[in-house]
């Protein structure tokens, strides 16, 4: 199952609990309050509903959101 | 004259309503949340469901909370603290206490839960048990704990003083408010927010609670013939209980007297009622209270629907009131909101010091005829009420009776 962009930043806003819209990708996580516990969230509802495993290293180097939704993009589409 | 406790805010969620307005609108117009329900089997990609009558809370309105927290302050939630939340938050608007210093220091938080968060645990057990998967979310247990309802109250309202969960089953909220009562007259603490939560519906729960023979498959019929037993409900109800003195100096409105509290053991069985521990505790009640049996009263009755239950407690108030008995009037309020376990003591508290505030008795549901094992004058529609007294029972699983005393002001 092929997820869009759209549908991760939906999980991203209901992990995190924030609003879709104030999810700008050119935004660091840290600067739009999404810290390293709601990144674990995310990771564990990502793999709850596509049973795609994204190891944490994965995304250590992750800065912006964007680059975040990449890589999350990258694994469950070659999944 | 030890310290008096009163009521000042009330505020509940159920099947029947997001708030107690929508909820007693319904059930005093006979209205009730009972309806056939399902939940998936599995993993949810199949047909595959589990049926049965239930009262499940389908709407939640969280305007109050978003207003006056932050999501992100908030969490994320189980709903057995989402309903917890919602009806706190009621409660303590309609107290007019939002930011008062009394929160700080000298107010407790009491609930009563008979189990803990099962949608979050049951999502870990999915993850382990049907997935084959190693990890489990690590806010699992901070999410899912059964105190999270009181810790989540006391970071949202500023509380500092005792905050805690106690579990008795199906009596917990009975018990929880007798408790907080007795911290208010002791001094302890000048205010409580009490009362309890439970979020039972879930495929685990539901199946265990099945599984032991006590649930009906057509719906709650309370001392009628032909029950055959109770149908699971869920939600949240929670008081502001205030010493009287500090209520009145402050100006709050005071909408109902918390007047006694009686508890007792069966020591008897792990789930067979008995009449003695029963008599004991709604004995102790009216001691507390100082309210003689023969003084006409709303009886809020435990009335699950079961054939046990339902006769035992009949006997258990024909001995207690002897003749007295038929100037009371007994509702069976789970008759339309189902049984929320823990948080049932609190409901039906809630709707009862309602009804003595309205004279108005909600009608007993699904009632098909009666049974001779339990004569007592039920309100079978909706009937006007005169009573200043109100007597609320809750005995569980377990032999843990508490009874709740509420006087009309």
């Amino acid at each position: 199952m092929h997820p869009t962009r759209e549908a991760i930043i939906a999980i991203i806003a209901e992990e995190a609990r924030i609003d879709e819209e104030k999810l700008n990708p050119e935004a660091t996580l840290a600067s739009l309050g999404i810290a390293s516990l709601d990144v674990v969230s995310v990771l564990f509802a990502i793999e709850d509903k596509f049973g795609v495993d994204i190891p944490q290293e994965e995304i250590a180097s992750t800065e912006t959101l964007g680059q975040f939704i990449d890589v999350i993009l990258a694994r469950v589409s070659a999944a | 004259m030890s310290r008096r406790v009163a009521v000042t805010g009330m505020g509940c969620v159920s099947g029947l309503g997001r708030n107690v307005a929508e909820t007693w609108r319904r059930i005093v117009a006979g209205d009730g949340a009972i309806r056939d329900f399902a939940l998936p089997r599995g993993d949810g990609t199949s047909a595959v469901t589990t049926r049965g009558p239930a009262a499940p809370v389908d709407h939640i309105d969280t305007t109050r909370i978003d207003a006056r927290f932050d999501p992100r302050t908030l969490g994320k939630l189980d709903p057995l603290v989402n309903f917890a939340v919602v009806a706190a938050t009621e409660a303590v608007e309609q107290a007019s206490l939002f930011g008062h210093p009394v929160l700080d220091n000298r107010t407790a938080v009491l609930l009563g839960c008979g189990s803990g968060g099962n949608a979050t645990f049951e999502v870990g057990y999915r993850r382990l048990f049907e997935h084959g998967l190693d990890k489990a979310h690590p806010q699992t247990i901070p999410t899912g704990m059964i105190s999270a309802p009181a810790s989540r109250i006391a970071m949202l309202f500023g509380i500092h003083g005792p905050a805690m969960v106690l579990a008795s089953a199906c009596a917990s909220s009975a018990h929880a408010i007798g408790e907080a009562m007795h911290m208010i007259r002791a001094g302890r603490v000048d205010a409580a927010i009490a009362g309890g939560s439970e979020a039972c519906l879930t495929l685990g729960s539901w199946i265990a609670w099945s599984s032991l023979g006590a649930m009906a498959a057509d719906t709650c019929r309370p001392f009628s013939i032909d029950r055959q037993g109770l149908v699971l409900g869920e939600g949240a109800a929670v008081f502001v209980l205030e010493e009287w003195e500090y209520a009145v100096a402050r100006g709050a409105t005071i909408l109902g007297e918390l007047a006694g509290y009686g508890a007792s053991s069966d020591a008897a069985h792990i789930t067979a009622p008995d009449r003695a521990g029963i008599e004991r505790a709604i004995r102790a009640a009216h001691g507390d209270a100082g309210l003689p049996f023969d003084t006409p009263a709303l009886i809020s009755s435990h009335g699950t629907g079961t054939r046990l239950n339902d006769a035992t407690e009949a006997e258990a108030l024909r001995a207690v009131y002897g003749e007295a008995l038929a100037a009371d009037t007994v509702i069976a309020t789970k008759s339309a909101h189902g049984h929320l376990i823990g948080a049932s003591g609190a409901l039906e508290f809630l709707l009862g010091l309602v009804a003595l505030r309205e004279r108005q008795a909600p009608p007993v549901l699904n009632h098909l005829g009666p049974d001779p094992a339990c004569d007592v004058p039920l309100a079978l529609a909706p009937r006007a009420i005169d009573h200043d007294w109100l007597v609320s029972n809750s005995f569980a699983f377990g032999g843990l009776n508490a009874v709740l005393i509420g006087r009309r002001v």
